[in-house]
């Protein structure tokens, strides 16, 4: 279980995350929403300790991540597929993340397995494509069998493929009592993954609710979230037409 | 929790799991698996086998002399060599984003740190073993023909060649303290350069007693480790600093390494990982 | 102003397209000057750089002003060798910023020819490092006039060759610069670039000079009045370096036992260390794949 409480951090003048409480409960897959920029990998980065929050708590079963006495068989993560030396091979890369917690190599073979490395696995990282190394994200976040998973933007860059074993994944591992937290911003997707979903906007909590009431509300879980996040949208592209107008306006 | 129902949970208890020995496995399985590291302390050796024997060629004939100064006269270069294996070592997880995993899976991190030290240490000293002995091996035949020696027991020549070990496992740390704490290997190159060599040249080019003391207090004196009594004393003659025994001039780069790395380690603990 | 646009202009040839909203060399070097100019570490560099040459040419005069014989342009060129960092750091940043941020693929997907993006990272970095450069030897100037009058010795600039040194100085950095951008265009990866460059900058010409120091008998060296053979080839290989150069740009000479190549040599060797590695990074990008 992922508890937030009152989560803040500022970096200077500028809040990425503004008092946000939410919880992740075990046995859900939790999806993780926002606008860019809205605080969703700050916050999970908070969560996992490698950023310090300015105020209020993260924690993992009732405990401060850096206090957990087994973190990776806790806590499986996966922030950033591109986290690898690319000079080392996936198998390495495992074997040496494996060894901080005396896990052995038939475990790394596993998820090697799991995710369907096998064949790229004595192949060094700097060679793969995003898919691929995405799957290596997702091994080393399986490596210790963990009760709880974080992994923001898992399905980024997978084939139809590796979508459809993902949602597979995750929801196998909620059936099994875990934990999971999931960022993306494919909202199709996460319709049909999510049990439950958090969204937030300029680091602020918008809605935690369950995915089948926000979409029941406003007819699918991509409206209700466009509808949510209206006020709270930092970069906004625009249509070439709108773009003309506002440079027309301007000159005159 | 329905979550305990895994196994690994419900062995794992309250012990902490992510002890100094696993780390430093996991740290010492990362230095190996880069062939960069191969690629590195090859270069290295080859330099300071390469400068030695290069120099061998215009060695005076002494008989009865040390052949030590000689097979350690490629320490200059071949420090290039143990700066960049402690740089990388420390701030190239930064670069790649592997700090990120390591960080996860150690959140102490200070444990990352303390087995980078012993894994640098290790290579470190290893690398400089061969590498002392294939430049001894590369001006045998010149010591031979010109008479001199290599007496073990001789307690200069044991200084010199324990010092070429021990000054370049030295450089390595400080290229750790100096990685760990900048987080770019290419910053820290720079500064470690900028400290061991440029520093000292620009002072020794403006001497002084203000330039001579600052030349004595950085890291770059701990080479007198490698200079035979005579050169002492020569260098000594002219300089109005304070004449550090060539052990003292060690312990000064151990200061070195030792200060990098705890403003390394404080930095390490309180600063964010990106 | 899309109102205004003449109906003609979009209905001009294909071939005239090309030319006109293509990629030239001058809006690829324009391309090229505002990613420099955008990146905070340029500034930084460029800072450094003046403020390293003033610190330590001031130092220098002030520490040597109380010897009788004082000549402030003597200490002139002092703040040289540091001040050559910023700029071969800055260089290897540039050569190598494309490769090692992935930016590569926008910027060769935007001028599919290549080479013409590497001779504009060579103009820009040149006018970037030209006018550090004239800002630090300015500088450095200006930081010998407090000894100077402390002695009541005129600056003469004019005089002696000081505007050959002058001009030395301005070429030692902009070649420096350079020789990083090439290092690091031919390497691609800043951690190997920047251990060759400072390798082949700073750290040969002293290892070499203080190894040859090891291994002579410091007696006999003082007792003989010729250059020790050791000494003489060292300094003879140094000559040859970006180091040994910069010497003979910046007026100090040759050093013993080495050949005097005069200032115009100097130059040529910095050339060569710059032309070099640059047709090999030119050569690399022309036939290896980009990834």
């Amino acid at each position: 279980m992922i508890q937030v409480e009152a989560l803040t951090k500022r970096y200077g003048s500028v809040t990425a995350v503004d008092g946000l409480t939410f919880t992740a409960p075990p046995g859900t897959v939790t999806g993780f929403l926002g606008p860019n920029g809205a605080g969703k990998s700050t916050t999970m980065r908070m969560v996992v300790g490698l950023e310090r929050p300015t105020s209020g708590t993260a924690t993992v079963d009732g405990r401060r991540y850096a206090d957990l006495p087994a973190p990776l068989r806790t806590v499986g993560v996966m922030l950033d597929a591109r986290s690898v030396h690319p000079g080392r091979t996936a198998f390495r890369h495992l074997r040496a993340l494996a060894r901080t917690h005396g896990i052995g190599r038939a475990r790394v073979d596993e998820v090697i397995g799991m995710t369907g490395l096998e064949k790229v696995a004595g192949r060094r990282a700097g060679t793969f494509s995003l898919g691929m190394g995405q799957r290596l994200g997702i091994a080393g976040a399986l490596l210790g069998d963990p009760g709880t998973l974080i992994l923001d933007e898992p399905v980024n860059g997978l084939d139809p493929d590796g979508v459809l074993w993902v949602r597979g994944l995750v929801r196998g591992l909620a059936a099994e009592g875990r934990t999971v937290l999931l960022s993306s911003h494919l909202m199709h997707e996460l319709a049909l993954c999510a049990d439950r979903v958090v969204v937030i906007g300029r680091g602020r909590l918008l809605a935690d609710a369950p995915v089948q009431e926000l979409a029941e509300d406003a007819g699918s879980l991509e409206d209700a979230y466009l509808r949510l996040t209206a006020g709270a949208v930092e970069y906004r592209g625009r249509t070439a037409e709108e773009t003309g107008r506002a440079a027309t306006g301007g000159a005159r | 929790m329905a979550a305990t129902t895994h196994a690994s949970d419900a062995r794992a208890g309250d012990r902490p799991q992510v002890t100094l020995p696993r780390v430093v496995a996991a740290e010492w399985d990362k230095l190996t698996s880069l062939p960069a590291t191969a690629w590195l302390a090859l270069a290295t050796v080859v330099a300071a086998a390469a400068t030695a024997w290069a120099l061998g060629l215009f060695a005076r004939p002494d008989a009865g002399g040390s052949g030590a100064p000689t097979a350690v006269a490629g320490y200059v270069l071949a420090q290039l060599g143990f700066l960049v294996l402690g740089a990388t070592t420390g701030a190239g997880e930064f670069r790649t984003g592997t700090a990120r995993v390591t960080f996860v899976a150690v959140p102490r991190r200070i444990p990352v740190l303390v087995a980078q030290v012993v894994v640098t240490t290790a290579v470190a000293a290893l690398t400089a073993v061969v590498a002392l002995v294939a430049a001894l091996a590369a001006t045998a035949g010149q010591r031979a023909a010109l008479g001199l020696g290599l007496d073990v027991g001789d307690a200069e020549t044991l200084r010199l060649l324990a010092g070429f070990v021990l000054y370049q496992t030295g450089v390595a740390l400080v290229g750790l303290g100096l990685g760990v704490l900048l987080r770019r290997p290419d910053a820290a190159l720079v500064a470690g350069v900028l400290l061991l060599v440029v520093l000292d040249h620009l002072l020794a080019t403006n001497p002084g007693r203000v330039a001579d003391t600052a030349r004595a207090l950085l890291p770059g004196a701990g080479a007198r480790l490698l200079q035979g009594d005579d050169r002492l004393a020569a260098l000594d003659a002219t300089a109005l600093g304070p004449h550090l025994a060539p052990w003292t001039a060690g312990l000064v780069l151990a200061a070195w390494a030792v200060v990098l790395l705890v403003a390394g380690g404080v930095r390490l603990r309180r600063h964010d990982v990106t | 102003m899309t109102a205004t646009t003449p109906s003609s202009l979009r209905t001009r040839p294909t071939a005239a397209r090309t030319t006109s909203h293509g990629p030239t060399l001058a809006r690829v070097v324009a391309s090229e000057w505002t990613k420099l100019t955008s990146l905070r570490s340029s500034w930084w560099a460029a800072a450094l750089t003046v403020a390293v040459s003033a610190a330590l040419t001031y130092l220098s005069a002030q520490a040597s002003s109380v010897d009788p014989g004082f000549d402030p342009m003597g200490s002139l060129t002092s703040g040289v060798l540091l001040a050559q960092v910023p700029p071969l750091v800055l260089g290897v940043l540039v050569g190598t910023g494309e490769h090692s941020t992935g930016a590569f693929r926008t910027t060769f997907v935007a001028v599919p020819r290549r080479w013409p993006v590497l001779a504009a990272q060579t103009v820009a970095t040149a006018t970037f490092a030209l006018l550090a450069a004239v800002l630090a030897v300015v500088a450095a100037v200006l930081a010998l006039v407090p000894s100077a009058r402390s002695r009541g010795i005129p600056l003469d600039l004019g005089a002696d060759g000081t505007p050959r040194v002058l001009g030395g100085m301005v070429l030692v950095l902009v070649g420096t610069a350079l020789l990083g951008l090439a290092l690091g265009a031919l390497l691609r990866r800043p951690v190997p670039a920047v251990t060759v460059a400072v390798l082949v900058v700073l750290v040969l010409p002293v290892a070499l000079v203080l190894a040859a120091d090891l291994a002579s008998d410091p007696l006999a060296a003082s007792a003989s009045a010729s250059v020790p053979p050791a000494q003489a080839a060292v300094n003879t290989v140094v000559t040859f370096l970006p180091a040994g150069a910069a010497s003979l740009l910046t007026g100090e000479g040759a050093v013993e036992g080495a050949p005097d190549l005069g200032a115009w040599g100097g130059g040529l060797v910095l050339t060569a260390w710059v032309a070099v590695p640059l047709a090999l990074a030119a050569l690399r990008l022309r036939t290896r794949d980009v990834v």
